[in-house]
């Protein structure tokens, strides 16, 4: 019975987006509604701590690269102070300004002040990773990893802690609090109601920011509606300053304009011909008008019902966006073993590929952290993740990580081989494309195989001979 | 209702005439009969009439056996469509594909080959690996009593017609799905395996290229009383219409003889062949005749009479012996 909302949702999701996008589809303006309110404010619209996180955690990646082996304590304490601290002052590391692409903000606070990851980070524990840790505890311990590397990457273990870091963190923070927190508790009848401002003195009322800070997690540009996937892709790119500056002031609002994190990855699954991006976009602005349209008055259950579905609908999609990266990162990886097999039996050097396949592998890991780090408790195929992944890359000569000791170090064994692990990663692609009917599916390692099998048919027959 | 019989006669009907994959693709069976045209009028020097009238002879196409074809056939595509599939090819694919993996530590990829030579190996490969495995189950029919109680309704037929080809029981035709899925699934394993996404099907209108040209060049006449023998040699390598004629054939001297499909190589390495002769007279059917050979309750239901008859028979048998032996002495006294 679990699967009926889930394909309400769908069929939500699908009808939500044929709607035609208009060029004013955005998220905000909306009227103010709180009836306490008495300022001068003209729009109930806020997620701004939100996008304050977005370019923590930009900044926190780009600091997890930074170490050269010398620097250990210094570039800790700067990661520290991206993801648990709330100084004043921090400036914004990535996204910064680059020719062509010049930004509004240089500063965190000049987003929202006072803002960390630490406290949004999902608390439970993360079976993905060694060492029996909460959420928190994983990061703190992979900035403490990634600080003592050159890169960001330890060749012993094939770690690449920038991509396992930010990958992780988009699941445990932006994933976790948007889906399990703002999407779900915080839409109940009592929690954060809709006839009460959502703290004391505030412009806008309980539901309204709470759906808005669901919004700010996404990380799409509000006038994400009018562009397409390559466009919204291109923005994180820093690509074109046309596409993102919809104010047209010649620069990019980093709060308004800007693409981060899971609406990157929903852009780029979109490329391979899904409707992601756009789904999502389209539930966030229509729930947000229908929290408007109640005028500051409590939801009927009717109401409340009705956004619910529009918070299955986001929450269907974006599950699936991320079971999409799972997907594609474990056909990278694959190929990544392909090339280093034929460069190990060349004996060619293979350290560049070998790095390539690190990279790749964080991002497989860290994104099935993510999955696993949502609103539902993912069962039998979060052990089967977890299992057919492993706790670390396998290594040239066979074995990957099996443990963290007790003093922090990491264990290394197993049997696991190179041509073992390629059967894993087909098998995790099948399990998610099963599981979720997956769409890209980008880098599928088996598509050739599933296209020879379909124009090849495979009907019974009572053709004789 | 209307939608689930009209669905049922596109779907699982009409797609026999209507797709080139199909044997009985309506461009085959036209080719068919030009073949047959031509054949009788230039080689047997017949007139255009008798040669039509032979063609399309009453015996051959308004029979009871004929008949029997027709209804079998129709009853097969609702029975067929209703049943599960026991083996997919994608299944097999997977498995094998998986396999490899661990057999050779990974997966070498072979990256010299240009993909028009990689697609015409695989086509040719999955046309040969295909009709070598129609010869090995289509002799193992033969040869294993459980299995010819359901292969010899193929058999039964007395006069043959293109859609002879489908007198089939639907049990055989489970055995032949589960052949498919092995055939296809292995080469697309292997091939994928090896040369990735240069792999593919060397097509024309949808079907295996190969495939469609045996089929294209008289396949159907297999299953007719046209019989169009080859020059010897190539009756060697390629089977002759005439030559499967001989495999339906009633004569002891034609039993368990040219098992192959399109090609008879198999036959000749395995000690089956026979080639045809010139104005060959042949009676089809059973040696045994049975009673009703083209009632439909006998058609569908003897076989698994016979068939279970077959494997009880060796159970009552041992139950016998065990009851005739004496009981060892330290029994007997208890």
């Amino acid at each position: 019975m679990k699967c009926i909302p889930s394909l309400a949702a769908v069929a939500l999701g699908s009808a939500i987006a044929s709607a035609p996008a208009l060029a004013d589809d955005t998220y905000g303006p909306f009227p103010i509604t709180e009836k306490s309110y008495s300022g001068d404010k003209t729009d109930s619209t806020a997620y701004t701590g939100q996008m304050a996180r977005h370019v923590l955690h930009d900044s926190l990646k780009k600091l997890a690269g930074k170490g050269d082996g010398t620097n250990s304590e210094e570039i800790k304490a700067q990661m520290m102070a991206y993801y648990a601290g709330k100084d004043a002052g921090r400036a914004i590391i990535a996204p910064a300004s680059k020719d062509g692409f010049p930004v509004v903000q240089t500063e965190v606070d000049q987003i929202s002040k006072g803002k960390d990851l630490k406290g949004k980070t999902y608390k439970g524990v993360m079976t993905g990773w060694p060492g029996n840790m909460t959420g928190p505890e994983v990061i703190e311990f992979m900035i403490d990893k990634a600080s003592k590397t050159k890169g960001g990457f330890d060749p012993l273990t094939g770690y690449n802690y920038p991509q396992l870091i930010s990958k992780f963190a988009m699941g445990a923070v932006f994933y976790n609090q948007a889906t399990d927190n703002y999407l779900d508790e915080k839409l109940r009848a009592d929690n954060k109601p809709n006839n009460k401002p959502y703290k004391d003195g505030a412009y806008y009322t309980g539901k309204e920011h709470s759906w808005d800070e669901a919004f700010g997690y996404f990380g799409a540009p509000a006038h994400a509606l009018s562009l397409d996937a390559g466009q919204t892709y291109g923005i994180a790119k820093q690509k074109s300053l046309a596409d993102a500056d919809y104010n047209k002031d010649g620069k990019v609002d980093l709060y308004r304009e800007m693409t981060y994190a899971h609406a990157y990855y929903a852009a780029d699954a979109d490329k391979a011909g899904t409707d992601y991006l756009h789904t999502i976009m389209r539930a966030f602005i229509d729930g947000r008008q229908l929290i408007a349209d109640a005028n500051g008055a409590a939801l009927s259950d009717a109401q409340r019902s009705k956004l619910v579905g529009y918070a299955d609908v986001i929450k269907t999609n974006w599950e699936k966006v991320l079971a999409e990266a799972v997907f594609k990162y474990a056909g990278s990886v694959y190929k990544d073993l392909q090339k280093l097999q034929v460069i190990v039996e060349s004996s060619g050097d293979a350290k560049k590929a070998f790095a390539t396949y690190g990279k790749h592998w964080g991002e497989l890991k860290g994104f099935a952290m993510a999955l696993q780090a949502g609103p539902k408790n993912l069962g039998e195929l979060s052990v089967k993740i977890d299992r057919l992944i492993g706790y670390g890359p396998v290594l040239l000569g066979g074995g990957q990580v099996v443990a963290v000791s007790s003093s922090g170090d990491y264990e290394i064994g197993g049997g696991q081989d190179m041509g073992n692990y390629m059967v894993h990663m087909i098998k995790l692609q099948k399990l998610l494309g099963d599981h979720y009917g997956l769409k890209a599916r980008k880098n599928d390692a088996t598509s050739e195989m599933e296209d020879l099998v379909k124009s090849l048919g495979d009907s019974l027959a009572a053709e004789n001979d | 209702m209307f939608e689930v019989a009209a669905q049922w006669f596109t779907d699982d009907w009409a797609v026999n005439f209507s797709s080139p994959q199909k044997r009985l693709f309506w461009g085959h069976l036209f080719a068919a009969f030009f073949i047959a045209f031509i054949w009788l009028v230039w080689a047997k020097r017949q007139r255009t009439r008798s040669a039509l009238k032979h063609i399309f002879s009453r015996e051959a196409w308004a029979s009871k056996s004929a008949r029997a074809d027709y209804l079998m056939f129709t009853i097969n595509s609702i029975v067929m469509g209703a049943m599960p599939r026991l083996v997919g090819s994608s299944a097999v694919a997977y498995l094998l594909f998986e396999t490899m993996h661990a057999v050779f530590d990974g997966r070498p990829l072979i990256t010299l080959i240009p993909p028009w030579v990689v697609a015409t190996l695989f086509t040719l490969v999955l046309f040969v690996v295909d009709d070598f495995a129609r010869y090995a189950v289509h002799r193992l029919m033969h040869a294993v009593p459980v299995l010819w109680a359901f292969h010899k309704v193929h058999h039964s037929a007395t006069s043959l017609n293109p859609v002879t080809v489908l007198r089939t029981h639907p049990v055989e035709g489970i055995i032949f799905s589960i052949r498919g899925a092995l055939v296809q699934g292995a080469c697309i394993g292997v091939f994928v395996f090896c040369f990735g996404d240069k792999v593919s099907l060397v097509m024309i209108l949808g079907a295996n290229a190969i495939k469609f040209g045996f089929n294209a060049i008289g396949s159907n006449l297999r299953h007719s009383h046209i019989a169009i023998g080859f020059w010897k040699p190539l009756e060697k390598v390629v089977m002759s219409p005439a030559q499967h004629q001989i495999h339906h054939s009633v004569d002891r001297a034609h039993y368990d003889k040219n098992f192959g499909v399109a090609l008879s190589c198999w036959d000749l390495m395995f000690d089956s062949l026979v080639h045809s002769t010139a104005n060959q007279s042949l009676k089809f059917g059973l040696r045994n005749n049975e009673r009703n050979p083209h009632s439909l309750k006998q058609l569908y239901f003897r076989p698994f009479l016979e068939a279970g008859a077959l494997l009880v028979k060796p159970i009552t048998r041992l139950l016998k012996d065990t009851r005739s032996k004496p009981l060892p002495q330290a029994l007997n006294k208890s």
